[in-house]
């Protein structure tokens, strides 16, 4: 028996999947900066959820800015996810006429957030290794979430590629539908 | 755009209302409304042949080019 897979039950496994993604990475991002006033303010033990004791022993600042760096891009990766949650709930992704101005704006977001995204996992990455080398012993960056920074930067210049090539499909489009 | 869409001139000197004229040349209602309110981005040859027939005039009459002021 063949099982056909319509494209309106695949936007609606992507629809489900994309909230479960989205209330992990909320649940993820607020991790961070729990973390950060729990440990600073209550109770230091608490820097050993990420691994990050030894940093905390060593210079409260600098455990900080990398908690920061962290929480930026957990935030980044949220706002990615609402962006493609916000665009399926909405019903805007219309599949007949994909070239609208809506699909552009949200390609050309999801390319600045996941550009974003590569830059602070690539800056927070470098920190944790200049760390090391300062004596620090660290986590590794996945432990961290701050893992794969290229290739968060290599989806975002992909999508702006793809972001471009649509800007001129809608006017392509546009101009087509003018031509009398 | 420096190139102005004639039609309604035409139209008028030739009494033909745009149903009519939409009949005749077989555009519908909305298209012709583009080229008469000077919306549209290119024209057809065919549409071009079909109007100055409908309405017997050369393409010069329904459309000409005015610099920009």
């Amino acid at each position: 028996m063949e099982i056909k897979i319509s494209t309106r039950q695949v936007l609606r496994i992507l629809y489900i999947l994309s909230w479960i993604l989205f209330i992990g990475l909320c649940v993820e991002a607020g991790s961070f900066f729990f973390n950060a006033f729990y440990t600073t303010v209550i109770n230091p033990a608490a820097a050993d959820y990420f691994g990050l004791t030894d940093l905390y022993a060593h210079d409260q600042g600098r455990f900080l800015v990398q908690l920061l760096l962290m929480s930026i891009a957990g935030v980044l990766k949220a706002l990615l996810f609402f962006l493609i949650v916000k665009i399926l709930m909405d019903k805007k992704l219309n599949v007949a006429q994909p070239f609208n101005k809506e699909m552009w704006h949200f390609l050309r977001n999801l390319s600045w957030l996941a550009l974003g995204i590569g830059l602070f996992s690539s800056w927070g990455a470098a920190y944790r290794d200049w760390l090391l080398q300062e004596g620090v012993p660290m986590p590794d960056a996945e432990r961290l979430h701050i893992d794969g920074a290229s290739v968060w930067i290599f989806m975002g210049v992909t999508f702006i590629v793809i972001a471009q090539l649509f800007k001129r499909g809608i006017e392509i489009q546009s101009e087509n539908e003018l031509t009398i | 755009m420096p190139i102005i869409v004639n039609l309604d001139v035409m139209m008028a000197r030739r009494k033909l209302s745009l149903n009519e004229l939409s009949e005749k040349v077989d555009i519908t209602l909305s298209n012709l409304s583009i080229l008469k309110t000077g919306k549209a981005k290119a024209i057809r040859f065919s549409t071009l042949e079909a109007i100055c027939k409908a309405l017997d005039c050369q393409p010069g009459d329904i459309l000409e080019y005015r610099e920009k002021s």
